[in-house]
Parts: structure tokens; sequence; C-alpha cells
């Protein structure tokens, strides 16, 4: 991949030129035109029937959350032994998604990858719903769902305390963390752009709305200065909770005694497989955006090709993870174990094993080659190939190490019911609806964050449309109004 | 109250008055004596101190005013509660003899089960009867009772039972009621048309004095004790064999070698046969003296899966089997009683059985002598019985107690009452807790039959089948309200009511002798008053009857003496045995172990108590072979069709392992039409029944096709392999001879965390697998002790028991004779609890003493704890189990137990109750707890004594001498959560090749 240490000033070999992050012309005044409009457009019929589609989708989840509430966890089809199956799997697998988003705005922004500029703002709207569709399930998923917020250690006349050596406590705090921390990143990036929607705005109950969330954002030079301070400081607690929020959903299993789940490997295991769904779900969406909101000047084919290429990496991670999975049933000489493996490519639920490891090991292998990259039907079949093989994931994970662990007797297979199904499916429409909700009202794009790559934001800068190639070694003053990007002012790469 | 004065003359008593207005008998007085207070003023209108009056300061009394502040308090507080379904507590005002709240009191009783007789001890709590356990006075139980007689306290709370009597589907007065059967008994007695009574088994003396008191009042009266379950074939060769009805009971305490001929004595229905079995299987070392069992059986009993050396046999062949044994026998110089001929019999081991194995079997036998002896099933063929007398007559076995009995009518007597009714020879019927509408195999006849009697007339609790068909339902007592004496072998046993009548029923008995007295008797008031006449005769000197109620028992010396073999009955059985042909396959039809004869059907908790063997709930499919299986391409839970003389049932198959080749077996008492728990569960095998006593319960030439379509089956067991994991350890006597504990080495694990700290008590558990039979016991007393819920076959088939012990049961080899294991799994109470450190709520944790406890308030039911429980004995309450259920039902609450609402976990508390019962009390004499002071539910259920609960701590208790007992093992000790139970390995006593072990 290349990185902006290969970007050279003066004159580039045309080979070696980095490929433009946006296609054609584009000024500042026209990219606020493009993006900033769609708020102000009435949106097409077809986003009115995706719309009905989502939401019915959201509102079945939600009345079978009803009926669960009504009749209790039996309405599941979790039985014993298997006491967690759909809900603790439809968990992992949205908190999973919500890595791609911040991996995308707060790591790449501390290394400096300049694609992250227009992809950021979409990748992190999608973390934040995905983190609203994940921690729907820890809190519908205890036995009484009245009593949830017992597993919070707030003091009490009872001097009740919560179990510190839980699993499930840290993930309380892990996800909580991770949610408000992604939440208040993703605002504080809104706050300039929400300002120049404010000022584009001619509807008065707009104005009223983004003034409001505009925070009096005036692009002051102070504003910007504090503002990249706050971005930067966001951006490295994000980073740690990327690595950190699903190590700790791992724990639940890791530091569990169940065969199948009880292993070291699980932490970097799980932060990758998140990372890998994460962006498989980012790129679906993305393909459908640029295609229909007319953004292909934006969000380009590189943009994607950058992707896919991050998806075939994690791909091959999951894969040396698989195989560590059965080396470490076969060297640990654990009996247990070893049954759990063999359960996973041989026992009841083998074809679930298979469809996992087809659909995150075999499949994405189509990334090597480069116009499988440049493909919509490849990397598509890719990415629903990697959302369908990671919630497999989780489900052998999950159902599979424990409808045979120890005791032979207690060993039963586990039937969803159509309540658990129901529920899937609503969390996509709650994702989807909030996907599209999101399309409409504010900007798709982070403009301020885009025109720190055009031109204009690079004084001395070479060609339009390609990297702006004098902006490294030369220190260059903001100019804190027009473009004021923290990134173009970037001296130390 | 009366007020008013008289209006001249002294008065007579001291009248006083109030007021001066009241004297004067003012309007306004009389009416405020009337009223008691006036609104607002009167009854307060004096200064409480000082007695001065106190002007209201407004339209507001005081009384008002602190009526409203108090009923706004109230409502206050009760909006401010979220407690739902509060009753009504009402203290005591007077308060009854004995009864004190919150302490348990206990009463001696007995429950009759066919000829069974079961003395239990009945636990109160504020008057209601909540929990059973054998008495432990009683020298033949010893404190042990079988698990349906532990649930049958549920059926005293039955909600479907009828709570008064009936006429033509009218609920009516009993004097309504009764004068139906009186005038029927009278016209009989002048119009000469005889009554048939129809009843259970005769076991007790007064039922049998009021009986040949009402047969001496109306010598019309035909009088059948049906018993469907009791098994007709058993009562043939009885009769054939020594003359007479008799009782045999085995005293396996005296036996070596025991031979079984299908008998299934070790089911928990025999509590005393299976105390001594675990008695004689609870060795401490190897050289201690052992038995052993010998099973020829053709469907898998529990017997059969305890079984030193078992081989499978189908019932049909038992007899022939069994007289080639007697014929070997006397080749080996065993000599035959007198008259016995068995010259049709060729010696030589039988095709079923490898000649090696029959050697040693006769060998054992032989050598064991005395102390050998033979049990046949009472269901297996009448040949088979006859042999088994024959043997044990050669053998002259002494571990055999043979008592007269009172006969029992066959499926044929009740055939010919069939008959007799449709003939129109009844003038009345009287059907006393008896089901024969369901029970008789040709339900249509029935049916047309008994409506050809005038007058029907039914005794008995829940309406059922029968009842359908009676015109005068007169509800009965359930046996913890009602008075009865039974003989047992070793006592006579008094029953005596409990709990007073929870509705307007009486027992039959009085019933019966209100009959007595309508026909012009003189009889005692009721039947208290004839027991205890009749005993104020029998009891022993210095023995009143009150102590004798206090004991539940009376002991006597045995009386009848028993009547000698006849060698002549010999001869024709082995004919038939030899000559008995099986064609197709063979139907055994054997009593439900949870519903017995169909009487049990509505009871819940039995219904969901797993079959031992089949770990079905809820249902009674057929069991095939694996052969069979194979050969007709069934799998389990498809459904097949099994016909039989025109007869065709649709019904779910399950393979059983070890069950003979070309034998099915089919539980009775399924398939009932009546009763809210009971209707449609399962399928009626009645109707297979056989007409002939001797062969009624095994049947010829059954068909078995795949009828297409599958079952789900309501099974708590769904895997049966141990999977060659270490967890049920099962040594021959030479391995715990030379390796107690074979090849398990136990590296020393580590924790990361503390060890816990057991400052006074640890309490711990020890189960000893060579005496447990699986028998299931533990579970129901369990299920009554903690207010486990019972769930539905559609809850259990999605593995949500509740049960918090079930018994794991392992086949291993062979399929088709497997050698079976039992493990009763529950709570391990960890030291190092996998479930305590994964709930973030701190809702399970680790007592001082040693418990795992859950606290239910707290739990929020995230359900890891079950998913890090590597034994999986946590229940969760999915879905609302409990809280619907309204009296009666709640009435068998154990009140020191929580009930569990949903979305909470739970699981066996080591019967936590009952330690610190035992604890209080202690405390409260300022001693020490004793060794085998506290005991679990299970541990007090299990009639073989195979689980001992104590005080780890103490070095001088048993369990903490059984725990290092060198049988003694952890299970799955690797994954380091340190069980406070300790398993003690299963033993078999198999012959050794080239010889035999030492007995």
């Amino acid at each position: 991949m290349q990185t902006d240490a290969a970007v050279h000033t003066g004159d580039i070999p045309a080979g070696l030129a980095e490929p433009s992050l946006y296609v054609g012309k584009v000024t500042p005044g026209s990219l606020d035109d493009q993006v900033l409009a769609f708020p102000e457009t009435k949106p097409p019929r077809q986003w009115y029937f995706a719309l009905a589609i989502t939401l019915t989708a959201a509102l079945i989840g939600v009345g079978c959350i009803g009926y669960t509430f009504f009749i209790g966890i039996g309405a599941w089809g979790n039985s014993s032994p298997v006491f967690w199956a759909f809900d603790i799997i439809n968990f992992v697998f949205w908190v999973g998604i919500g890595h791609a988003g911040t991996l995308i705005s707060a790591i790449l922004f501390l290394f400096r990858k300049r694609w992250r500029n227009a992809i950021a703002r979409f990748a992190e709207a999608m973390t934040i719903f995905a983190v609203i569709c994940a921690v729907i399930f820890p809190l519908i998923h205890v036995g009484r769902p009245w009593l949830a917020y017992w597993l919070f250690p707030y003091p009490n006349e009872r001097a009740l305390w919560t179990n510190f050596r839980s699993p499930l406590l840290w993930d309380v705090f892990a996800v909580n963390t991770y949610f408000s921390v992604s939440l208040m990143f993703w605002y504080l990036g809104l706050i300039p752009d929400i300002a120049s929607m404010r000022d584009r705005t001619t509807s008065k109950l707009r104005k009223l709305i983004y003034t409001a969330l505009a925070l009096g954002w005036r692009g002051a030079a102070t504003h910007w200065q504090h503002y990249e301070k706050a971005y930067l400081l966001l951006a490295g607690l994000a980073t740690g909770l990327v690595l950190s929020v699903h190590s700790v959903v791992s724990f639940d299993f890791a530091t569990s005694v169940v065969p199948g789940w009880h292993m070291t490997i699980f932490p970097p295991y799980f932060v990758a497989g998140a990372i890998f769904a994460g962006f498989a779900m980012v790129v679906m969406v993305l393909v459908v955006v640029r295609e229909t909101m007319q953004l292909k000047n934006l969000i380009t084919m590189r943009h994607l090709d950058v992707m896919n290429k991050v998806i075939l990496a994690m791909s091959c991670i999951m894969g040396y993870s698989y195989m560590m999975e059965g080396f470490t049933a076969w060297y640990s000489m654990n009996e247990y174990l070893h049954h759990g493996f063999m359960n996973i490519i041989t026992g009841t639920y083998g074809w679930a094993g298979w469809v996992t490891i087809s659909c995150n090991i075999f499949i994405p292998q189509i990334l090597w080659f480069k116009k499988a990259r440049a493909s919509y039907f490849w990397m598509i079949l890719v990415a629903i190939g990697v959302t369908i093989g990671m919630w497999f994931e989780r489900f052998v994970i999950i159902v599979i190490s424990l409808h045979q662990d120890y005791l032979p007797s207690a060993w039963r297979i586990y039937k969803p019911t159509m309540i658990d199904f129901g529920i899937l499916l609503g969390t996509f429409g709650i994702f989807f609806t909030l996907v599209l909700l999101f399309a409409r009202v504010l900007p798709v794009i982070a403009t301020t964050e885009v025109k720190a790559i055009l031109p204009d934001a690079q004084p001395g800068a070479g060609a339009e449309g390609h990297f702006a190639a004098g902006e490294t070694g030369t220190a260059q003053p903001t100019d804190g109004l027009r473009a004021p990007s923290h990134h173009g002012d970037d001296h130390h790469v | 109250m009366k007020t008013r004065l008289p209006d001249h003359g002294p008065l007579e008593t001291p009248q006083f008055w109030r007021t001066l207005d009241e004297r004067l008998e003012t309007p306004e007085a009389q009416q405020a004596a009337h009223d008691e207070f006036l609104p607002g003023a009167v009854p307060i209108s004096y200064d409480d101190v000082h007695g001065l009056p106190v002007q209201a300061q407004s339209g507001f009394s005081r009384r008002d005013f602190l009526g409203l502040v108090t009923a706004s308090a109230a409502l206050a507080a009760t909006v401010a509660c979220d407690r739902k379904g509060q009753g009504t507590v009402v203290p005591y005002t007077k308060r009854p003899v004995e009864v004190v709240p919150g302490v348990a009191n206990y009463y001696a009783s007995a429950h009759q089960e066919g000829r069974r007789v079961y003395p239990v001890l009945v636990k109160t709590r504020e008057g209601r009867p909540i929990h059973l356990t054998g008495n432990d006075e009683h020298p033949g139980v010893k404190g042990k009772t079988s698990p349906r007689t532990m649930a049958d306290v549920l059926r005293l709370y039955d909600p479907d039972r009828l709570r008064s009597p009936k006429s033509e589907g009218r609920i009516v007065g009993w004097s309504e009621a009764e004068s139906r059967l009186y005038a029927a008994l009278k016209g009989t007695k002048t119009d000469g048309r005889p009554v048939l009574l129809i009843s259970g088994a005769v076991v007790s003396p007064s039922r049998k004095a009021l009986l040949a008191d009402l047969k001496a009042a109306l010598p019309t009266l035909d009088h059948l004790a049906y018993e469907p379950a009791a098994g007709d074939a058993a009562e043939e060769a009885a009769k054939a064999s020594f003359g007479q009805a008799m009782d045999l009971q085995p005293r396996l305490a005296k036996a070596k070698v025991i031979l079984s001929l299908g008998a299934d004595f070790l089911n928990g229905d025999d509590p005393e046969a299976q105390a001594a079995w675990g008695a004689q299987r609870r060795l401490k070392s190897a050289h201690d003296p052992i038995n052993r069992l010998w099973v020829l059986e053709g469907p898998l009993t529990l017997t059969g899966t305890n079984a030193d050396q078992r081989v499978p046999v189908a019932p049909s062949r038992l007899g022939a089997v069994a007289f080639a044994l007697a014929k070997e026998l006397t080749a080996k110089g065993v000599a035959l009683p007198a008259g016995s001929d068995l010259s049709g019999i060729s010696a030589g081991a039988p095709a079923e059985i490898p000649s090696a194995t029959w050697t040693s079997l006769v060998k054992d036998l032989k050598a064991a002598g005395r102390q050998a002896v033979v049990l046949c099933g009472a269901q297996m063929p009448a040949e088979a019985h006859q042999a088994a007398h024959l043997l044990n007559a050669m053998l002259n076995s002494e571990a055999l107690v043979a008592t007269p009995a009172e006969p029992l009518a066959t499926v044929k007597d009740l055939d010919t009452a069939v008959q007799g009714m449709a003939a129109g020879r009844y003038a009345a019927a009287i059907f006393w807790d008896v089901n024969p509408a369901y029970t008789f195999p040709k339900a249509a006849a029935w049916k047309d039959a008994v409506a050809k009697v005038p007058v029907r007339v039914w005794i008995g609790q829940v309406e059922d089948e029968t009842a359908a068909q009676c015109q005068v339902l007169l509800p009965e007592n359930h046996w913890l309200e009602s008075w009865g004496d039974f003989s047992t072998p070793s006592a006579a046993v008094l029953q005596q009511p409990t709990v007073g009548t929870l509705y307007d029923t009486r027992q039959g008995e009085d019933i019966l002798l209100g009959s007595l007295k309508a026909l012009g008797a003189t009889v005692p008031d009721g039947y208290h008053a004839y027991l205890q006449a009749r005993w104020k005769k029998e009891l022993p000197p210095g023995t009143t009857f009150e102590q004798a109620l206090h004991d539940g028992l009376v002991k006597v010396e045995a009386k009848a003496a028993v009547p000698p073999f006849k060698g002549a009955s010999v001869a024709p059985a082995a004919k038939r045995a030899v000559e008995s042909k099986t064609e197709g396959l063979e139907l055994v039809l054997f009593p439900g172990f949870a519903t017995h004869d169909g009487r049990h059907a509505n009871n819940s908790w039995l219904q969901e108590t797993p079959d031992p063997i089949s770990k079905m709930t809820w249902d009674n499919p057929v069991a095939v072979s694996v052969q069979d299986a194979k050969a007709l391409g069934i799998q389990e839970g498809d459904l097949v069709s099994l016909s039989l003389n025109g007869t065709t049932l649709k019904l779910p198959a399950v393979i059983q392992p070890g069950q003979a080749r070309g034998v099915l077996a089919l539980a009775l008492g399924y398939g009932r039409t009546t009763g809210g728990v009971a209707k449609g569960v399962g399928i009626d095998a009645f109707p297979f029944l056989g007409l002939e006593p001797g062969s009624a319960n095994v049947r010829q030439g059954v068909r078995l096709a795949k009828a297409g379509g599958r079952k789900e089956l309501s099974r708590t067991q769904s895997h049966h392999r141990m999977e060659g994991r270490d967890i049920v350890r099962s040594l021959t006597m030479d391995e715990f001879e030379h390796h107690p504990q074979g090849h398990h080495h136990m590296p020393e694990l580590v924790s990361l965390y503390e060890d816990q700290k057991f400052p006074d008590h640890k309490w711990g558990m020890v189960i000893d697998l060579a005496a447990c039979t699986g028998c299931s016991a533990c579970v129901v007393a369990c299920q009554s002790e903690n207010n486990v819920p019972v769930v539905g076959p559609e809850q259990v088939a999605r593995g949500r028991e509740m049960h918090w012990i079930r018994i794991d049961r392992y086949y291993e080899g062979e399929l088709e004779n497997p050698k079976v294991v039992h493990q009763p799994m529950l709570c391990q109470h960890c030291d190092n609890a996998p479930c305590e450190n994964v709930c973030p709520v701190n809702a399970t944790n680790h007592s001082p003493d040693g418990l795992n406890q859950m606290a239910y308030n707290r739990c929020v039911g995230t359900r890891y704890c079950a998913n890090n429980c590597p034994y999986k004995v946590r229940r969760f309450n999915f879905l609302e189990y409990t809280a619907y259920k309204t009296e009666p039902e709640t009435l068998v609450n154990n009140p020191e137990v929580t009930v569990r609402p949903r979305g909470v976990m739970e699981k066996c508390s080591f019967c936590v109750q009952r330690i610190n019962d035992v604890k209080i009390r202690a405390k409260g004499d300022g001693r020490a707890i004793l060794d085998g002071e506290v005991t679990t539910a299970c541990m007090a259920g299990c009639p073989s004594d195979a689980i001992v609960f104590g005080d780890l701590k103490d070095p001088k208790s048993k369990v903490a001498q059984l725990v290092a007992a060198s049988r003694a093992y952890r299970v799955l000790e690797e994954v380091g959560a340190k069980p406070a139970i300790t398993y003690l390995a299963d033993l078999k006593n198999p012959v050794i090749e080239g010889g035999h072990h030492a007995n």
C-alpha cells in the first residue's frame, strides 16, 4: 500500500504518482454544493421506498422484542445448554460491524491515511448505528430486563456492588466507553459541517436545528485550534478503544471454562474479525451511496480498492486464526477442545463451520486480483459473504461450543425460533433506517476534511486532481477560514 | 348490644347506661345505641385521657380523620410497593393445638398402591401436608419410600378433584347423592339382583372386615378387587403353584445371588429391596461381601441396568429358560420338590444364552443355595412365574418372604363381570377408586355393558373415564385426608388424616358404612370409629391406639402359614413354556414409571420425572430393539403404527439399546381422556392388553410399521454415550481390588484467586454410584422439597426442564446389550466455582460453609453462570412457570423455599433451608451439629442410601471418611472447579472368565 512517505516534492515520475482521491474538478465551493445540498433537497422516491422496507423490518424487530419482554427469554430458542444464542451472536456481530468506523476515523487518522477523509464520516456514522444495534442485545437478553441497570456499579442503600471479576461487567464499561467516545468523535467532526449547513439553509426550522447543533461554530482560528486538539485527543482515545472493546468482548468467552471459548488467541482474533466485518459493511454501503448520491467523484474506485485490500488482509488473519484454533485443539491434547473443534468441521452444525470458513477465508481471496477489487460484482459478493460469514463465525463460537461441552448427558441441539430471526431482521432494519436517515439530514462526507486534500488547501500544490505534492516538508500556515484542514498542515509524516 | 331498659320493675341483671339521653330513651339515643357509633361524634367526643368532652373542630371526626390518614398512608405504602399478588395475612386468633407457625409437624401415615403399602412420614406446615418421606420407624422401609408415593402429595392439591357429589351431572348434596345409592342397594335386597363392586386391592384388614360386613348385609354383592398393573400372570401363577394368591417379597439382605426373570425390583417401587441392595453395594474394600445380580429380560429395566450379568431374553422365552435352569440344577444334584416333573424339558444352554454364561449361572445358583433367589417380573408370562416358584422351592431360598394375600381379580374376571353387566345381571354397580372404563382392554364393550346397569355409582377423586359413565359421583378423600390400616409382612401400618378434608368429600369406607347403615346394619359412626373399635381388640397389650397412630404402625407377629409348593403344577407349566411360540414381534405392556396404571397420570411432577431408562417425559413411545429398528428403518422419534388383532395405534418410537430382538415395550397408563394434566399425554396401550391372565401383558404377533411423520421427543437426555470421557467410573470387583483409581492422575491445579475459607463448616456430599440404581426417587424428593416447577412437554423438548437433580444415564459397549451406568448430577458446590466469578451482579456466590448460593432477588438473568457451569446443572426460568398458579396448587409449596419468577437462574442449594433449620436448633440447644443431622431431600429420599451429606470439616463425619475412600473421585476434576461432591466409582460383580469371583 502506498504511503504518504512515498510522495515526493517536485517532479513525480508518472508511474509513482499517487492516484487521485477525487475525480474531476472539485473546489471547496463545488464540494459544499455537492455534499451539503442533500439535506436541502427532497429525497427521491427510491429513498422513501427503501425507508419503508427498513422501517418495516425495524418494526418487526421491535414487535419481537416486545413479545420477548412480555413472555420471557423462552420466546427464543435458547435453552440448556445453549443459554446464549442469537442474542449474543447478534451483539458480537454488531459490535464488530462498528469497528470499521473507528478504525477509519481514528487509527487511519493518526497514521495520516488521507484516503480516509472522504469515507470517515459515513463509516463513523455506521459505527454509531451498529453499536446502537449491539447494545440492544445486552439489555434485552437478560432474564429480567427491567433490572438490567443493576449491571452498573451505582451506590445504593442496600450496599450491593457489582462483581468486577465478571467479564460481562467489563463489557458494560467497554461498550459504553466505546459508544460514548465514538459518538463524541463523530459529533465533533460534524460541527464545522453543521455550521456550514446552518449558513446555507433557507428553512427556518433547519436553521434553528443546525444552529443549536453547531454549538456556535464560526470558523474562528481559536475554534479551529480547539477543534483540532480535541479531535486529535479523541482519535487517540478511540484508537485504544478499537483494540480494547472487542478484546473485552472476547474475554466473555476467553475467560470462561467452556471448551472452544477458553483460548488466548481470542482478543486479537476478535479485533481482526471485527475490522473485517466492519470494512465489508462499509464497502457494501459505500457502493450504494456513491451510486445513488452521485458521489463518484469523491468516493472513488481507489477508496474501494484500498478498502478491499484491508478486507483481504483481515481475511488472511482470520484464516491464520482458524488454523491456530485447530492447532491448539490438536496440540493441547485436550479431549474437550478437540471434540469442540471437530464439531465445527464435522458436527451437527458442521455446515455452519464451513459457511464461516468459506465466506471468511475462501471467497475473499478473489480480492488478490486487481480486477476483482475494481468490480462491483466481486466486491459486493465478498462483502455480503463476509457479513454472513462473520455472523456465522459467532454462531460457531457460541452455539457449537455450548451445545456440546463437558458432560454428554447435557448435550442438546439448538433451534432458533421465528422471534430470534425477527429480532435479527429488526436490527438490520434499525441499522439501515438510521443509515438512510443519516444520509438525508447530515453531510455524508466530511467536507472540511475533503477540503484538506483539495489543491486549494495546499498552497504551491501540484496538478489539480492529484495529491498536493507540495504539502510535505514545507510548513504551511492554516488560513483558518476557508479550508482549514487539520490534515493539510501535517508536517511530520 | 342490648341497651334498652325495662320500663319498670327492679332490674334483674345490672344494666348500664352511657348517657342520660340513653337512660331517658330519647329517639336520638335509641338511634345512637342502634348505630353503636354516630357518624362523626359519639364514640370519640370525649377526651380519652380526661374524659372531658371534646368539641369537634370541623365536619371531620377524629375517627374519620385518622381513618383517612391511615388509608392514605396505606395507599401510599401500597403504591410504593411493587409486590404483586399479596394475599391476606391473618394471624390465628385461636391457635390450633400443635400448630406453631413456621414449625413443621410430622405425622405417620401410609399410602397404598396396588398390593404395595408405603408407610410414610408426612411433613405438614401450618396444617397442610407438603412433603412425604418413608416412615423411619417401620422395620422394612426404614424411612424410605417410592417416587410415586412422594409425588402423591401433589394429588391432594389437584385442582381437578371433584369437590362435591354429583348426580346426573348436577352438583348435589351428599344426602341426595347417597339416597340414590341406598335406594338401589335396598332394591336389590328385595328383588335379589346382584350389586357389582369393583375396587382396588384390599390390603387393609379393616377394609376387608368392612367388605365382609357389607357382604353379610347384602349377600348379592359381587366384589372384584382389580389392579390392572399388578400383573395377572403373577396372580394366576401363584394360584397354580400355591393354590392361592400370594404376595412374594424378596429379602435381598439374605441373597448372595439374585436371578431376575424380568423382575424390576430396583425401579423405586420397592424401597425395602433397594435398601438391601444398596447395603450390599456400598463396599469399603474389595473384600467386603457383595451379591451378584443376574438378569434375563426382554426390555431393558432399571434392574437390568444394575445387573452384573445380563442377557436379553424375550419374555415369552423366560419360562422355558427358567425350567431349563431347573433341569440343569437337578443334574447338579438339587432335588425337585415332591410331585414335580421336568421330563419334558431338555437341559443345556438355551439359544439366547452363551454356554459359558449358562454354566456360570447354574454354578452360581447352586453354590449360593439358600442364599439364591429367583424373582420374576409381575408382567412376565405365568410359566416364567411358575418356573421361578419352582427354582425358589428347589433352592429353598431364604431370601423370599411369601405371604398369603387377598386374591385380585384378573382381566378375565373383569371380562366375566362385563358380560354379566351386558346381560343385565346387575342392579347396580359401584366403582371405587378404579377406572375400568379406561383400563379394561375392550373399552367399547365395557361402555355398552355398563350402560345396561340401572344405577352406576363412582367413588373417586378426579372425574375419570369411568365417572363419565356413571350417574352418581361421590367425591372421595385423598389418602392424606383419610383413615386406614394396612398389613405389611413386618408390621401393620396405620393411616391417619394429616389435614381436614379440603372439599366436601368423604372417604370410600364411610360411604360403604353409610350403605351398611341404610341396609339396616348396626355400625359405628364413621370409619374412624370402626377402625378404632377393631384395633382396640387387635392391639397387643400395653399399646394404645394413639401410640400406634403416632408411630404409624403396630408390630405384629407374622401369622398365616405359607402353603407348600404344589409339585404337580410344574409339568403342565413346563409343557406350556416349551410349547409357547413367538410369532412376529412380541409386545410387553408394563406399568408406566410415572403413571403406573394411569392413576398418577394427572400428576405433573411424575409426568415430568424422566423415565429412568429412556429419559422420556410426558409420553410413552414404543421401545424398539436396536436390531428391529435397523431392520425396519426406524429412527428415534419416527411415528410408527403398532397393530394387533385389528387394533392399531400410531405413536412415536424410541430405539432401546439392550432390548431383546423381536421385543417391543410399551408403558401403560397414558393416553387418558380426562384430567387437566393427563388428557392427551401419550397413547392408551390398554387396548393391547390380553384377556388371558397368564399372558395378558406379553402379546404375540404384533405388527410394527413406519407410519410416516415424526414427533419431537420430550427427552431430558439426548446424548447417551460418554465419548470416552472420565465421567462415570465403573469398576469390576477385580479392578476395585487392584486399581481402584484406574490410570487417572490429576496434576496439581493452580488458581489465580485466593482459596475459599471455611471457618466452621464445609458441607459436602458423597454419592456412591455402586448403590445408586437410577430410580429417580431423589428427583421427586427434590421437586417436592424445593418447589421445583413443572414446565410441560414442549419445554422439556427444548431442554428447559427445571429439575435441580438429574440422573445421567450412559450406555457403553455394544448397543445390543450395553453396559449402563447412572450418575445423579446436581450442583457440585465447587470451591472454585466457574459460575461465581462470571456473574456480573454477584447473584451467585460462596457461603462461608461451602455452599454455592443463589440470591434469586439479585439475579438479572444473564445466564452466563449456566454457560460456564461444566456440569450444566443450573436451571433458568425461561418463562413464567409458577406465578400463574393459584390455590389449591400453591398449597403444596414448601414455605421455606422461595418460588422463583421468570428470568431467574436457580439450582440445587444443598437444601440450605434444612441446614439452617438444624443450625438454628443446634444453636438453641447450645450444641454442635451432629453428623447425619442435616439431610438433604435427595439423601432422605434415596432408597439405597447412595447419597451421604455432611460436614467435610469434621474428620469423623461419615462424608469426610467416604471422601477418602479408595473408590472416591470427582467429576471433571481437570477443570479445576474443586467440586464439593465426591463420587464413589460404580461396582460391577461379573463372573470372571475361567472362575468365579468370591462372593
